[in-house]
């Protein structure tokens, strides 16, 4: 029977073409749209995670289980060199670096700045951090002990040194004790980040241990890898500091909460857009079965004259519906695919997009992303509320009289 | 007529009203008649005598206002929609006036389909239809569509579907109206063999005299009353 | 017989009028359709245009103005080297901020800085500020929630975010010390009293800045009259163009003047962009309908083939049947959308004093918006998508209406149904 309920289904729907056409010309569209609007949306996100994650924050950190709301200096991991020698062992992962954050006066002869001290392990930085990789002049730090420092762009602007220039640190140290040292600057990095180049200076983390009285501790150990592997990564970390009730494992999400809900402000405004459109064509769905039903009228009282259940009735037109919904669906899938795929080859970009991307850290071509999530769920929706907007149709012939049918012209 | 197990169809004090607003129309008034198995009857009467409404009530298409109707032995007053709908499938044939077929299958598919919904086989079905559509002449037609038709043979096509499932009673609604007379007594001769071979009792309205020619039981309604009953002598 | 005469207009809108209603559920389903439609235009242009604003008003607010005045090299160096003169030393500038064309306006000194509580270390911008003139020009004088605005520009108190004084692990009234660069490059240092604590969205705003007395600020960085920058608003943020060639002529010829779209090129642009996003995101919504729209109107016409045969036949010109059809559609289309309207208005009304959007707070304030969102109803933006549907829909209407008024063979009027 089924067979029969397809068949009739199909040719049914090719009886007026031009309204079936039409009918599926408007899912394509919205297909099409919606396909490619995820589709980029999706690529966009995934640079702005990847492209904010990669150069500083990495994957997942961890850290005292206060530092991320209240960044004190004494919040910090004790035994870091260990601990990420562990991680990096246990998770086979070589991207794991411990860091320890401070913050001081910098004077250069003419200048004098407040600016953010970054201890880092210059053996295993690069693989958490683009910074190693974009040092504009000089060149990134030696060894973990060396006497030496890296900074910003803007800020070598602001304090007006050069790569070889001296910079005096003044601060105070974990116990609270004044900590001062002289750098030479080695090397000036340019990220792109306003804030990291302008505020920015990464020094070795066994020299900031010396100056910030930190001992062996850190205040963060980077964890960079796959995002797709990051759940069997933050298994194996979290067992490794189960036992210590002082450090916590956060993951990008809780690193860069503002990243996490901009995106999820803007999937969320988007959807409200496309709900929308798949309510518009709905409506015409709708619209083609109600009249694809109502001028059969006679047509369904010869069926119920021939023993056909009302039953049976309703899902000889609801497949129908359905048929005319998946075709649909099919051709928006593979028509929107279409056009994602030139844009993935061919980059798409378009005006304001520049400012965008600085805004946003992403670079002022997008490449949308194609995959399964991005070329089914909109022309899947779309087909489920096509098919659901038929249902007014069908329920419409659910109490016709087979005598009131007959007589219908 | 007298042995009850031999009936067709049996009506007591069918009686059908249509209330618009406050006027009530009779359409047909205290019904009774028995139709035994393998008759060949034609209810004429002018147009609004009832004929159409008593042939509908006999198919369980429409409901009495009051009386008993029963069609091989089951009273049609005690069933439910699906119930009706499946005695309709097994037991009743339908053949109207016009628009009968389904305009999007082929004169097979629409004598199949029947079929499909009682379950035949796929080659059974195929095979059948193909025997049936020759017995009512129209080999060489099996995949035209209904409007690649005339209106007699789609009427054919319409007996076919009508016989296919071997029903205990066929009813036909004016099956000629749109037929000139050569067509119309076509069918009619059709119907007749059709009777005489396979023992279908035929229930047939008509208001043309070209029709009540081939009766072998003609009842005459008027304003919803029999007021004739009589046997036709065979010639 | 084929050329009859003009029919009046009030035959054809009858005729239209009562066609349209033949196939009722057909035609309802239609105008809920134009009318969702509309509603959905507006609404989110009012909601879109809601987040701009309210992310240009609070770039305006925090500190930008609609126009600043810097030295040359201030922008990329914002240190205590590069200073322009005050107002009172230049007379034409002193006319301009006190003609009409600007609304308010004020001098303020920005310098980085590092404040220091007895727990933690920060670096922050001092901003001196003139109390009185910052009123109405940036968010400070209507922020502070604890404690006093400063009084004067001789005022020894400093004004701190909320979340800035969490950071430093310090309250209102305490001290803390502020260390800076004066212009000899010696650390100049001063310590200050918390007077008044701010609270303002985006909150990264109030870890950024310190206000203090413009005078205090001098004091303490040991410098003489100039000033980082002059803050000034005119009266349209969008039409900054000649006031802006105004005061590059009023300020010294070396004065780099800006206007708020070109300091923040990221909003500048999302102003220049939305209109044409609006465009598109009407156009889109209209496609959606017009697939339905056309289909109806098709149908209809197919339904009434033989119908309009007929009265072909009967003498009814071509063109009254191609208007009767257009005028069908229009009427669908005049109802549809004042349905539309209204349920926008009806709509709108009860959120007019915001929504509530705190939920992806965070999220939204790093697009440098606030956690209510105000739907900003433009009339320009209601009449456009309202001459969008309507002047579309006539255009897509015309196919169907040529349609109709084709010829129809005889065959049609007297072929048999099926």
């Amino acid at each position: 029977m089924t067979n029969t309920s397809l068949t009739l289904a199909w040719r049914n729907i090719w009886r007026h073409p031009r309204r079936s056409l039409l009918t599926i010309a408007a899912m394509v569209f919205a297909d099409v749209l919606l396909v490619f609007m995820l589709g980029l949306q999706l690529g966009q996100y995934r640079m702005m995670i990847d492209n904010s994650l990669s150069i500083f924050t990495g994957q997942m950190q961890v850290q005292d289980i206060n530092y991320l709301d209240e960044p004190q200096m004494y919040r910090s991991v004790p035994e870091a060199d260990q601990l990420a020698k562990k991680i990096r062992k246990q998770t086979g992962l070589e991207a794991v670096s411990a860091r320890a954050y401070g913050f001081a006066l910098a004077s250069s002869e003419k200048r004098t700045i407040g600016v953010q001290i970054t201890g880092v392990d210059p053996a295993h930085e690069q693989q958490v951090s683009t910074i190693p990789g974009l040092i504009s002049k000089g060149r990134f730090l030696s060894t973990a002990s060396a006497n030496e420092a890296v900074i910003g762009s803007t800020l070598a602007r602001n304090l007006k040194i050069e790569v070889g220039d001296e910079v005096t640190l003044l601060g105070s140290g974990r116990d609270g004790s004044i900590a001062a040292t002289i750098l030479p600057v080695v090397g000036i990095f340019n990220s792109g980040n306003r804030d990291l180049d302008r505020q920015m200076m990464e020094i070795p983390i066994d020299n900031f241990r010396d100056v910030f009285a930190m001992g062996d501790h850190a205040h963060s150990i980077i964890v960079a890898g796959e995002r797709e592997k990051a759940d069997s990564y933050s298994q194996t970390i979290e067992s490794i500091i189960k036992d210590d009730s002082k450090l916590i494992l956060h993951d990008w999400e809780a690193l860069l909460p503002g990243l996490k809900q901009a995106i999820e402000a803007d999937f969320f405004s988007a959807w409200i857009m496309y709900a929308l459109l798949i309510v518009l064509v709905a409506f015409s769905m709708m619209n083609t079965m109600l009249m694809s039903v109502l001028e059969r009228t006679h047509e369904f009282g010869i069926l119920l004259a021939l023993g056909v259940r009302h039953s049976r009735l309703g899902r000889i037109i609801f497949a129908e519906s359905v048929v005319l919904a998946f075709t649909g669906m099919i051709v928006g899938i593979l028509a929107g695919s279409l056009l994602t795929l030139y844009f993935y080859h061919n980059g798409f970009t378009y005006p304001g997009m520049e400012e965008m991307g600085e805004r946003f850290n992403i670079p002022s071509v997008l490449i949308p992303e194609v995959s399964l999530r991005t070329i089914l769920p909109g022309p899947l929706v779309v087909m489920i509320a096509s098919v659901i907007a038929s249902i007014y149709p069908v329920w419409h012939m659910r109490k016709l009289r087979p005598i009131q049918a007959l007589q219908a012209a | 007529m007298t042995i009850e197990n031999n009936n067709a169809v049996k009506c007591r004090g069918v009686s059908k009203v249509f209330s618009e607003g406050e006027l009530a129309v009779h359409a047909l008034s205290d019904i009774d008649i028995d139709i035994s198995a393998g008759e060949f009857v034609c209810l004429s009467g002018a147009s609004g005598s009832g004929k159409t409404t008593l042939l509908n009530m006999i198919g369980g298409l429409d409901v009495a206002t009051s009386g008993e109707i029963t069609v091989t032995g089951k009273r049609l007053d005690k069933m439910s929609m699906s119930e009706l709908a499946d005695l309709r499938l097994h037991h009743i044939g339908f053949v109207f006036q016009a628009y009968n077929l389904i305009p999007v299958l082929s004169a097979r598919e629409n004598v199949e389909f029947v079929m499909q919904l009682q379950g035949v086989a796929a080659d059974q079905r195929q095979q059948r239809a193909m025997e049936i559509l020759e017995q009512v002449g129209l080999t060489g037609l099996e995949n035209r569509r209904p409007a690649e038709l005339s209106g007699g043979q789609q009427q054919r096509v319409a007996v076919a579907r009508a016989i296919v499932s071997k029903p205990a009673l066929i009813l036909a609604d004016e099956p000629t109206a749109n037929l000139d007379s050569a067509n119309s007594d076509k069918l009619m001769t059709l119907m007749r063999e059709l009777n005489a071979s396979i023992g279908t009792t035929f229930i047939i309205s008509t208001h043309d005299e070209g029709v009540m020619k081939f009766a072998k039981r003609l009842v005459r309604l008027h304003d919803g009353r029999i007021v004739e009953d009589e046997l036709v002598e065979e010639k | 017989m084929s050329t009859g005469t003009q029919l009046s207009w009030r035959v054809i809108f009858r005729l239209a009028w009562r066609n349209l209603w033949r196939n009722h559920r057909r035609s309802l389903i239609m105008l809920s359709a134009i009318a969702l439609g509309v509603w959905g235009m507006i609404w989110m242009t009012a909601l879109m245009r809601g987040m701009v604003d309210q992310m240009i008003d609070n770039s305006i607010k925090t500190l930008s103005g609609h126009i600043q005045i810097h030295a040359p090299g201030y922008l990329d160096d914002p240190s205590i080297e590069h200073l322009i003169p005050p107002v009172d030393t230049s007379p034409a500038l002193q006319e301009l901020l006190h003609s009409s064309d600007v609304v308010v306006w004020s001098q303020r000194i920005r310098v980085p800085a590092v404040i220091r509580s007895e727990r933690e270390v920060y670096a922050v911008t001092l901003v001196g500020i003139d109390p009185e003139k910052e009123q109405g020009l940036s968010f400070i004088g209507e922020s502070i929630t604890d404690g006093d605005y400063i009084s004067s520009v001789n005022d020894n108190r400093l004004l701190v975010g909320r979340k800035l004084l969490e950071r430093l692990e310090t309250k209102l009234n305490r001290r803390v010390v502020l260390m800076s660069q004066d212009p000899g490059n010696n650390i100049a240092e001063r310590g200050f009293r918390i007077g008044g604590v701010f609270d303002t969205d985006p909150q990264a705003t109030e870890t950024s800045y310190v206000f203090g007395g413009l005078e205090t600020v001098r004091k303490m960085l040991n410098m003489g009259s100039g000033v980082s920058e002059i803050s000034l608003l005119g009266h349209d943020y969008r039409k900054l163009d000649a006031l802006k060639n105004k005061a590059q002529s009023a300020a010294m010829e070396n004065a780099d003047v800006k206007t708020w779209a070109e300091q923040d090129p990221y909003m500048g642009t999302m102003l220049n962009v939305m209109d044409g996003f609006i465009l598109i995101w009407f156009t889109i919504i209209f496609l959606a309908l017009s697939f339905g729209l056309v289909n109806t109107l098709l149908m209809a016409v197919f339904e009434r083939t033989r119908e309009i045969g007929l009265v072909q036949a009967l003498g009814m010109k071509s063109s009254n049947i191609l208007l009767m059809v257009l005028v069908e559609s229009i009427i669908m289309l005049i109802i549809g959308l004042v349905a539309g309207n209204i349920l926008t208005w009806l709509t709108i009304l009860p959120v007019q004093d915001g929504i509530d959007i705190s939920g992806v707070a965070e999220g939204l304030e790093w697009a440098g918006m606030s956690s209510t969102l105000l739907p900003a109803l433009q009339i320009k933006d209601v009449v456009l998508a309202n001459t969008v549907v309507l002047v579309l829909g006539i255009l897509a209407s015309l196919f169907p209406a040529w349609r109709a008024s084709r010829k129809v063979p005889i065959e049609a009027i007297t072929r048999v149904w099926q």
